[in-house]
């Protein structure tokens, strides 16, 4: 989504008009996925695939958090593991590690997550604001944030930041 | 600041493609008529052709300054149409067109790097203006020297005749190519007109009912003849811009000057009746097709045999476009990719390790069979991908022609073997590093000073000499003059100036001190101009070259000229590779690049002071370099004996790479490296690619020229 569209969803909700409020259009899909006990989502029109864990072939000298990288499909695609992207702790992979591949504008990586959620409509009366705590890492890969019925919040990844990072 | 509008963008790659195509027509005309000094009647209607189809979809894409540029550069030839005499200065006229067609490539660069995003919009206002001027001169002349222009030149075909000035406009349009129900897209054409023009007429006159018309337009277009309310330039636009309308020609445009022959009957006759155009039509469209006599006499006869010679024409026109096709080459790297697959899998099932020690006699014959045709396949798909040099060789034309002039040195080009043909992939990388070593040889190479040249015995005339070859699975492209060649002296003290010295002096053998000339930060032109010298070009020619898996070498003899020689494999992306481990990660190494692997003894191994490894050969000393101390690897194999050794070249030096084991042997299909890695500086530590082996698993090429760094 674009910024643009965000920004109109969170001054809804902030106008305290209730007629806004209560605006609950569909405006996408989002692919959530847990790290440790966060939830984190992914907008769908990202996501190419979700596979296992694979054999990763190491990559001399770029970043730890660069795992490798693998055949998906004939295609060589970069593994990013996203614990250490956001300087969590790495976990050993199991049966319910997750690679989903993302692609945008025609640069494609796959990133390594604990467990793929679910898929889930993203409303208007959802969205709300990332907190503007510049100082976390992780902070600046996040988009904005949904809030859904059992009052968890999810964290969207703006995907654009995440492949498209400058060295700092 | 502009951006390309919304739905546009699926027709810019088309519009790139055909306005490119049309500029690099424009420029070979322009380069061929100027050495005759000028211009033909034929050339100057394939300008004005030119401009007023890149007017008209520059229009249609909304590139307004574009579109206005090339419609002053149509003006400008319109005039020049009418009475080629005018020119007088013809120089003037080529560095104008030149201008406008270097603007143009500019404007077009600007939009094509910035796709779905906003490009600069280029001001051309300078360049109009002497657009204008020029044409007003031109036309004051024309004036002014043969009164009626008109009985100027009754050779042309384009010779004005006199009924004309009643506004009435003539277009033939042609829809696209399949796009069904002619007749009622004709039909919704005219009614999107009909509010705006005072007169109408069409041909065929029953599109709407008659479904047979259909043919009749596809094969001859259609005809439609109106005068305009206020501006006929307006109806042309809507027609332009019309559903499924793939281009129009205007065949008479009710002024002055129209497309008609000096015959006196023709004058009699009413302007435009839809069956007298019908008449003329071969005479604009199809050149080949004879000029019937027939406009004057208006019989059936006439007509049917004008009609026949079009359908002629047509028909081989037509065979002639279904023999060529324009791919998207997108798809042909895909199939390119795909035949990679093919070759991968193929060994993985001839060579299974199922199979080992299995007599399988009707297996290996088939499998004899598959690998004849998928080798085949690849030399099929690798002949799709070939191009000729020609277009590239094409622009060194234009570029040794703008020195000439400002260098003011009389230089003869030789372009020879430019119909070889090469991958497409490396006409693009090649196109920079030609421009580069052209523009050295004019600039440096090339002597200052006639005098120099006859006193040294050469013809005053100076030869620059392009060439290209095919030899055994390489193409060799050799840049060449017979200026001043490179003083090796010079060279050296040059060299010394600027530290890049890596040895001695007496040590450098004269092949090594021409070669110093591709390092980077080395220039040997004392002075910045504006074509060379400022210290990059030599080693940005190396890096364009070795991007395409190819070497540059120089030869150059004082005072008898230089030569650059460029090969390059003919195939880029399927080598043959050794693979080998280190740790759990395998690599491949070119086999073009082994000259032998061996097993160590402790004893061969010296040490120089510094405790580096070393291995004494056949009386030679090679430094080793360990794969998993360069690649920061954990493996288990730390002792020299345990492992393998494999004895590499690189440009520089051999070395000794030393890895754990030798797996075999495997035709691999380079891939490049994921465009998310390309800010790290994986190439630069002797990595180049990597490629998926038969079990799936990836394997990373060595590079051996970047290892040791």
């Amino acid at each position: 989504m674009t910024n643009d569209v965000i920004k109109e969803a969170v001054a809804k909700q902030q106008s305290g008009d209730r007629k806004l409020l209560a605006d609950n259009t569909v405006l996408g899909k989002v692919m959530t996925f847990n790290i440790g006990d966060q939830v984190y989502g992914i907008e769908i029109q990202y996501v190419t695939e979700i596979i296992g864990v694979q054999p990763i072939t190491k990559v001399p000298h770029v970043p730890d958090y660069i795992k490798g990288i693998i055949n998906v499909r004939s295609k060589v695609v970069p593994v990013v593991d996203i614990r250490s992207r956001f300087g969590k702790p790495e976990i050993p992979y199991n049966s319910r590690t997750c690679i989903i591949t993302l692609s945008f504008n025609e640069t494609s990586i796959g990133i390594i997550v604990d467990s793929v959620a679910d898929v889930e409509d993203i409303r208007t009366s959802d969205i709300s604001a990332t907190p503007e705590n510049k100082g976390v890492n992780s902070n600046e890969f996040i988009q904005y944030m949904i809030r859904s019925e059992e009052n968890t919040t999810k964290l969207i990844l703006d995907v654009a930041k995440l492949l498209d990072e400058q060295e700092n | 600041m502009a951006k390309i509008e919304p739905g546009m963008e699926s027709m810019l790659d088309m519009y790139f493609f055909e306005t490119n195509s049309l500029l690099e027509q424009l420029d070979e005309i322009l380069l061929r008529t100027e050495q005759a000094n000028a211009f033909e009647n034929d050339d100057i209607k394939e300008i004005f052709r030119i401009m007023h189809t890149i007017k008209g979809s520059s229009a249609m894409m909304g590139f307004d300054n574009l579109s206005v540029l090339a419609h002053k550069a149509e003006d400008m030839f319109f005039v020049i149409r009418e009475n080629p005499d005018v020119i007088t200065d013809v120089s003037f006229v080529y560095d104008l067109v030149f201008q406008v067609s270097d603007s143009y490539k500019a404007q077009i660069e600007a939009i094509q790097n910035n796709v779905g995003g906003e490009y600069e919009l280029f001001d051309f206002s300078g360049l109009i203006d002497k657009l204008l001027k020029a044409k007003d001169k031109l036309s004051h002349e024309a004036n002014g020297e043969a009164a009626p222009a008109g009985s100027a030149s009754s050779d042309s075909g384009s010779a004005p005749a006199s009924a004309a000035g009643d506004g009435k406009v003539s277009v033939r349009v042609f829809f696209e190519d399949g796009c069904q129900m002619e007749n009622l897209r004709a039909f919704l054409l005219i009614n999107t007109i009909r509010d705006e023009c005072s007169f109408l007429e069409f041909f065929p006159a029953d599109v709407e009912t008659n479904t047979e018309s259909s043919k009749e337009i596809v094969d001859h277009g259609f005809l439609i003849t109106f005068s305009a309310n206020d501006d006929k330039n307006y109806i042309l636009k809507l027609i332009e811009t019309a559903l499924n309308v793939q281009s129009y020609e205007v065949l008479s445009d009710g002024e002055a000057a129209e497309e008609k022959t000096d015959d006196a009957p023709q004058a009699e006759i009413p302007p435009e009746p839809p069956v007298n155009l019908q008449v003329e039509k071969p005479v604009a469209p199809v050149k080949a097709a004879p000029q019937p006599a027939a406009p004057a006499t208006q019989n059936d006869a006439a007509i049917e045999k004008a009609q026949a010679a079009v359908a002629a024409a047509n028909q081989s026109n037509g065979s002639q476009k279904q023999s060529l096709i324009s791919v998207n080459l997108a798809k042909l790297d895909a199939l390119h990719d795909i035949v990679g697959e093919i070759i991968t899998t193929e060994s993985m099932v001839i060579s299974n390790p199922d199979l080992e020690g299995l007599e399988l006699e009707s297996f290996s014959k088939a499998a004899r069979d598959l690998k004849k045709l998928t080798g085949e396949l690849q030399d099929t798909v690798m002949s799709i991908r070939m191009v000729p040099l020609s277009g590239v060789f094409q622009k060194m034309n234009r570029i040794v022609r703008d020195m000439r002039k400002k260098l003011g040195k009389d230089v003869e080009f030789v372009i020879e073997g430019e119909e070889t043909e090469v991958d497409k992939s490396i006409v693009d990388n090649l196109q920079d590093p030609l421009m580069h070593l052209v523009r050295n040889c004019m600039d440096h190479g090339i002597e200052e000073n006639v005098e120099d040249r006859i006193a040294a015995g050469k013809p005053a005339k100076g030869t620059l000499k392009l060439s290209a070859q095919n030899s055994s699975g390489e193409v060799i492209i050799t840049v060449s003059d017979d200026g001043a060649g490179m003083d090796p002296e010079k060279l050296l003290a040059k060299a010394r100036r600027q530290g890049i010295l890596t040895k001695p002096e007496s040590e450098y053998t004269e092949k090594e001190i021409q070669n110093l000339i591709l390092l980077p930060g080395f220039s040997t032109n004392e002075q910045v101009t504006e074509f060379s010298g400022r210290g990059v070009g030599m080693d940005v020619v190396k890096a364009n070259v070795e991007k395409c898996n190819g070497t540059i070498t120089v030869e150059s003899k004082k005072g008898e000229g230089t030569t650059f020689i460029i090969k390059i494999p003919l195939t880029l992306a399927i080598i043959d590779g050794m693979e080998i481990t280190v740790g759990d990660i395998v690599f491949t190494v070119p086999i073009s690049t082994i000259r032998e692997s061996f097993k160590v003894e402790t004893e061969q191994i010296v040490y120089d002071t510094g405790g580096n490894e070393m291995i004494m050969i056949r009386g030679v000393c090679y430094p080793i370099l360990r794969l998993h101390e360069k690649f920061l690897i954990e493996n288990e194999v730390k002792a020299l004996e345990d492992g393998i050794l494999l004895l590499v070249a690189s440009d520089n030096k051999d070395i000794c790479i030393f890895a754990d084991k030798l797996i075999g042997e495997q035709q691999v299909v380079v891939k490049p490296f994921p465009k998310y890695l390309s800010r790290y500086n994986i190439k630069g530590e002797g990595l180049s690619g990597c490629t998926i082996m038969g079990d799936g698993s990836i394997s990373l090429i060595i590079d051996t020229n970047n290892l040791v760094g």
